[in-house]
């Protein structure tokens, strides 16, 4: 038995040095934002900037509040246009016939290894011919065009394992296909529809880049356009504990998401060979 | 009532509403689709034959820019980044991801421990890049507040703070890309090693198998699909990536980390040569469609959307 225990041994050992660069990043994020490096005291002095615009580097950063506020309806939009528009792009790709499907569902796939970077320069100037330069709305329309293959692909994969029998049953009842769609299948596919919500929110909500490129107005931020700013201003970052504070509140909220929603990464099929 | 042989011969005409109905389901997305994406390429490529720079004017210059591509001096070194970026992260991302998921789903099957370092090898996936990237800035902080050079000061008091993102900036961003990728190679592996049955490692220990011959004919070959599709989905992913790199490094010193779709960003957006960015975003393009259509035959696709008929 003892050469089981070397081995498990060997095995943790391995894990453990591998894992250490990420038990010393939480670490540290958590001992940065609370200890006063000065005084070498625990104190929440970090966490200012949730009371009163504080200063960074010599300029005074806009207040908190409006940019939590901002964050959150601009989430929120994204996760709404993104179902309303995938789950009857997916259904119609999953469940009816019609002329180029195959190769509209080829081109979708193309789509979705199709470099950001080209379409960004383009899409610039399209943005700014439509007067859509700062406003959420270009954002909006940008961010969403990026993700919504990916996401019609998922709700495909669970349009298609619904039994043509429920929606037979439905339409020998005397349901439309339209109403078959609204109330037999839509309620089958909720966990789907859920787990592109989720994932719709955690892209909206990591969404620095698109800010960084289309809003060139402060109080429009959101926070992870917020703090790409502080987190890019100079090479070197200056006060690491405001920067800590602010991505810890940022980021903790986040993680508690995560640990409620779990569950849907595990309903979806992602790379499978039948329904990718 | 018998049906007349005639009537049963036409062939049933979809009527004309039938037809369009399913265009109404994905009109909304075929119209974003056109306008951010079809309408954007077709611009990319006529820009890319324009020297359309800050003063907003549109010329046609016809193939200078991609013949400057070929003459461009940094042009070397950008594709050499592009290639080592890409190849060294794919590698060790694959090798962590296998290790992880071996270790547990074979070793620690089951255990408290492994859910543990699974969960651990998330966070960095899971954490906005914005936040992630501080962590690598403050590790190698090239002022004696970072925490590599407070280690080394502490071994050598008198010593200078090293800048190490002037030395080994493109091992800095490769090896926290790493980090952060393994995660996603590591569930899909995971997944299909906690399908293997357990049946198989106990038929295989009884006939006196060592856990060698275990992980290369029971567990490898298991893999070949998911580790298939996690090398060349990465490998495209790779080749076009830049967010990262722009957040951590900016593609500096010099043009030390700048991969060639960031070099097409710093070219568009900060020299505003849009013309020149267009065209270099379209050899990432080239490069992404090569690797995608690779991808497609290797996947069979015609298969893969097929509605399977039987479960297996």
């Amino acid at each position: 038995m003892s050469t089981t225990t070397v081995k498990k041994l060997l095995v943790h050992t391995y894990l453990l040095l591998f894992t250490m660069p990420i038990v010393g990043m939480i670490i540290w994020y958590f001992l940065s934002a609370t200890f006063n490096s000065t005084t070498g005291q625990f104190s929440l002095e970090n966490f200012n900037f949730v009371k009163e615009p504080v200063e960074y580097a010599g300029v005074n950063l806009p207040a908190i509040w409006p940019i939590v506020l901002n964050t959150l309806v601009y989430s929120f939009l994204i996760v709404v246009i993104e179902i309303f528009i995938a789950v009857p792009a997916a259904y119609a790709f999953s469940r009816l016939d019609f002329k180029g499907k195959l190769g509209a569902m080829k081109f979708l796939f193309l789509m979705r290894s199709f470099p950001g970077i080209t379409l960004i320069i383009a899409t610039f100037f399209i943005l700014v011919q439509m007067n859509l330069v700062n406003t959420y709305l270009g954002v909006i329309l940008v961010a969403i065009s990026g993700s919504l293959p990916g996401r019609v692909y998922i709700m495909k994969g669970f349009f298609d394992e619904v039994p043509w029998d429920l929606e037979w049953a439905a339409m020998v009842d005397g349901c439309t296909r339209f109403r078959a769609l609204m109330k037999v299948l839509v309620p089958y596919v909720l966990p789907g529809i859920g787990a592109i919500a989720v994932f719709a929110f955690l892209g909206a909500y990591g969404e620095w880049f698109l800010f960084k490129l289309f809003i060139f107005d402060d109080n429009m931020l959101t926070l992870a356009g917020y703090l790409s700013r502080l987190v890019t201003k100079e090479n070197v970052i200056m006060n690491y504990g405001l920067i800590t504070a602010i991505g810890l509140f940022y980021t903790i909220p986040l993680v508690v998401f995560y640990i409620f929603t779990q569950k849907v990464f595990l309903k979806v099929n992602l790379g499978g060979a039948k329904q990718v | 009532m018998e049906i007349p042989v005639a009537l049963a011969k036409t062939a049933y005409k979809k009527p004309f509403t039938k037809k369009v109905y399913p265009y109404l389901f994905i009109m909304p997305f075929a119209l974003l689709v056109l306008v951010f994406f079809i309408l954007p390429a077709i611009a990319t490529i006529i820009m890319s034959f324009t020297n359309l720079n800050a003063s907003m004017k549109i010329n046609f210059v016809g193939l200078d820019n991609f013949k400057r591509i070929f003459s461009d001096y940094s042009m070397p070194q950008i594709l050499w980044n592009t290639f080592i970026f890409a190849v060294v992260t794919l590698v060790f991302s694959l090798f962590f991801g296998l290790f992880i998921s071996i270790a547990t789903q074979y070793f620690l099957k089951g255990k408290f421990t492994a859910v543990i370092y699974r969960v651990l090898w998330l966070i960095p996936s899971i954490i906005p890049a914005v936040v992630y990237v501080t962590f690598w800035k403050y590790l190698f902080d090239p002022t004696d507040e970072g925490f590599i050079n407070k280690v080394l000061l502490l071994f050598q008091p008198d010593g200078d703070p090293i800048s190490w993102f002037t030395k080994i900036a493109m091992a800095v961003v490769i090896i926290a890309t790493i980090v952060s990728t393994t995660s996603g190679g590591m569930i899909l592996l995971s997944a299909a090693i906690s399908s293997i049955p357990e049946d198989l490692y106990k038929a295989a220990k009884v006939d006196g198998a060592s856990e060698k011959s275990v992980i290369t004919k029971i567990i490898l070959p298991s893999l070949k699909w998911p580790l298939m599709y996690i090398t060349i989905s990465d490998l495209i992913g790779f080749v076009s990536s830049y967010f990262f790199i722009l957040l951590l490094t900016n593609g500096g010193p010099m043009r030390d980390t700048t991969t060639l779709s960031l070099y097409a960003y710093q070219q568009a957006f900060n020299l505003k040569y849009y013309g020149y960015g267009a065209a270099l975003s379209l050899v990432v393009v080239l490069i992404s469609l090569i690797l995608t259509l690779w991808l497609l035959r290797l996947f069979d696709f015609d298969e893969m959307i097929k509605p399977s008929r039987i479960e297996d």
